[in-house]
Parts: structure tokens; sequence; C-alpha cells
């Protein structure tokens, strides 16, 4: 997409996410790193009013299901400028990388991946991004990062394992903040091909209700992806009415 | 939950941190009650969880190498040399033959075990020194007064580098190891 005074920047619903209208629009964030694609995504510079150049990329909702889920109407990733963000299930870093651009230089993003291969692109980009840490370690284990990983406002996974929800819980109870949030994809497929998908995402949410997680909104991935929810709820949230701290 | 029996001892917790080993003493715990829930009511404000740990000590890593060897031996619950002198050093005395006074809470069981074997310290891993582990957690660099904003969120930073880095170092087929 070519630049310049065609294309016109808009802010997203959601802060720290844009829309570039131009000939097509696109979804974009704001380059941390200006100069740099980080897998071949298209960039897009916009001249502000002051005259200075800010650069965007665009984020393709096919390659990532966080975008995938802004677009399908997602009511709040709980994920802005500033926030702590533990990424469980980083891959190469792609997604990573356009939460880093939400986050920005006051936020940081915890990056756990455990696959060697992917995982070397992932340290690799998150050499030039320094809100990123990169953790190349098993999610199943979050005592073996406790000494990389503060608390954390989010937690964001596509572990895409049978076990996710017990994985984000485990990571919940070390990492994440009381009153903090969860956004879960959800593959059906990865959990139990044998039934049905929505029977498989119904589970799944009843795992998370035992853990002390509040889902609260639940959508599917459609058009991009095929048979994923992705699953947004608080972490032991306060309760409503304050009664007697039960001893 | 919180056992009735171990309110008579005196609880520390050893909260490992990037920028270096941290033991702390949980001293109010009669004041909000010895179970988990009430530890966790407490945490999220740091003058309420203020009067129910202490730090107690501090020793921050010598260098990046170092906090990478002890990260190393962390993750995989060995106790190093270092640990045990810290532990040692901060700690009550544990005389031979008695019963001591106090236990450690340990995020993780095995870690816990390796120190309980080399140095008789009584260590306990659940729910309520996890509670106290998410409290420290939460306002960490706000215990250690030479740590600024952004300081601990560098030290992780470097070392997620250089641990993530001699992760994917140690395989040494890197790219030939595609299954098709």
């Amino acid at each position: 997409m070519k630049g310049g005074a065609r294309v016109v920047i808009e802010n997203h619903r959601h802060e720290g996410i844009f829309i570039a209208r131009g000939k097509e629009d696109a979804l974009v964030t704001k380059n941390m790193v200006t100069g740099e694609s980080v897998y071949g995504e298209k960039r897009i510079s916009v001249e502000g009013e002051d005259g200075t150049k800010v650069e965007y990329r665009v984020w393709n909702p096919f390659r990532s299901k966080l975008a995938a889920a802004v677009l399908g109407g997602v009511d709040n990733i709980w994920i802005k400028p500033g926030s702590h963000v533990l990424y469980l299930g980083a891959a190469s870093g792609t997604t990573v990388s356009h939460v880093s651009d939400i986050v920005g230089p006051t936020g940081v993003v915890y990056a756990v991946e455990f696959s060697h291969r992917s995982g070397r692109d992932l340290v690799n980009m998150a050499k030039k991004r320094t809100n990123v840490i990169p953790i190349i370690e098993d999610a199943r284990h979050p005592t073996r990062y406790r000494m990389l990983v503060g608390m954390v406002d989010v937690i964001f996974a596509d572990v895409a394992q049978p076990d996710q929800a017990r994985i984000v819980a485990l990571n919940a109870h070390h990492f994440l903040k009381n009153g903090g949030h969860f956004v879960i994809s959800i593959k059906a497929n990865c959990i139990d091909s044998t039934v049905p998908a929505e029977a498989v995402f119904a589970r799944e949410v009843k795992k998370l209700q035992q853990e002390q997680f509040k889902p609260s909104e639940q959508l599917t991935l459609e058009p991009y992806e095929r048979d994923h929810a992705c699953v947004v709820g608080g972490y032991r949230m306060p309760k409503k009415q304050k009664k007697d701290v039960p001893s | 939950m919180g056992d009735v029996k171990e309110a008579v001892k005196a609880l520390y917790v050893l909260f490992e941190a990037a920028s270096g080993y941290a033991v702390f003493e949980a001293v109010g715990l009669d004041a909000v009650g010895m179970t988990a829930e009430a530890i966790q009511e407490s945490i999220s404000d740091l003058n309420r969880f203020g009067r129910v740990v202490n730090m107690t000590a501090f020793k921050p890593f010598s260098s990046a190498a170092d906090a990478l060897e002890q990260m190393n031996a962390v993750s995989e619950g060995i106790m190093t040399s270092e640990l045990q002198e810290f532990l040692q050093m901060n700690l009550p005395k544990v005389k031979a033959g008695k019963t001591p006074r106090f236990a450690v809470g340990v995020a993780e069981p095995k870690l816990g075990s390796a120190i309980q074997e080399a140095t008789n310290i009584p260590c306990q891993s659940n729910d309520l020194v996890l509670e106290i582990l998410r409290g420290v957690r939460l306002h960490f660099s706000r215990f250690v007064k030479d740590l600024k904003d952004g300081d601990l969120e560098k030290a992780q930073l470097g070392l997620g580098h250089s641990y993530s880095r001699s992760k994917v170092k140690f395989n040494v087929n890197r790219v030939d190891n595609m299954i098709i």
C-alpha cells in the first residue's frame, strides 16, 4: 500500500490499534521500530499534521488470531498502551510484534515459546524490540521461568494444546494480577476432534470457570479461521458486594 | 490452605528475581488470618501487604553471567552454592538435634527438597506460599530501595535474552531437525 497523503489513519475502538483508510482499509499498529518489517508485512508511512512521519504496519487477520478477534468485533482485548502481557505460544513472534506495537515503550510483553525453531526467530525479533522479553521454555512449567516474569495485566494464550485451560490457569496462579484478564484462542481440533466444535468450546469455558476465571465473552474467528473461538474474561474478579472475609 | 499448626512457627519465603535472591519474613499473618484467601485480599494494596511481609535480605547477582548460572539452576530445581550461602547467612541457624522453629516457603517443591537435603532448613510449597509470592512479585521493586522503576524489567530483559539464547544454541542440529 502506498503511503503519503492519500492514506488516512484513524483510531480503532481499541486503544493502540489503528485503521488505515486508503484504496482498501487495513488494520494497522504503530511501528515501534521504524523502517523494519518483521515478517514481510507491508508498512505505511503517514505524514502527521506537524510534518513528522509516522510508520504503521499492516496486521493481517489471516495470520494473527488476535487481529481476527479484533476484526470480528471483540468487545475488549484488555491489551493497551502500557499493559504488561504474558503471551503463551509466541511462535515466531509475528503477532507478538503487533502486541509490542500496541503496548508501546511503557509496556512489556513476556513471550513464551517452547519450540526452538520458531524460538530463534522470536529471539531475533526481540533484539530490536526492547519491550519484548523472549522466554524459550515450556509454558506447562511456569516455575521454570518464574525469575523472568513479573505480575501481568493480561495473559494471551494461543498454545493449541489439549490441556490449554490448565496451562493458562497455572500461569495465571503465578503471574496474573487479581482482577487481570485473559484472552485465549481455542482451536477445537487440537482439543478434541471427535465432538462438534461448539461442545469443545463449552467444555473449555467450564474448565476455566473452575480455575477462578470468569469468561465474559466468546466469539468465533470466522471467516479468518475455521472452528476457532476466542474467549475473553477476568481472573479473581473483585466481588461486587463486600462480604465479611471468610477465615 | 493455611495450616494452623504452621502458625506457631516463623515463616520466611524465598523469592528469586531476575536481579537477585531475596528473603521475606511473613510477620503479619496473624493479623490478616492464615488462609490463602486472606493473603489474597491483602496483596493488591502495598500498605496492607507491607504489614504482612518484611524483606529481610536481598543479594543482587554479581553479573549477567552469574544471573544466567543461577537461573539455569533454579529452573531445574538445583540449589547453587551461592543460594546455599545466602540462605544460611540470612535465616536463623538450624541446630543439630533440634526441630527448627521456622520454615521457608519456596515456589517450587523440587528446589525446596534440594535446599532441605543440603542444609536441613525446612521448606514448604503450598497455596499460602504461592499467595505470598504473588504479593511479593507484584510489589518487589518497591521493597528493594536501590531498584528504580523499570530496573527490574531491564534485568528480566537481559536475563530473558541470555537464557533463551542459550536454550536455542544448545540445539546443535538447528535448521536440520524439521520433520516433514
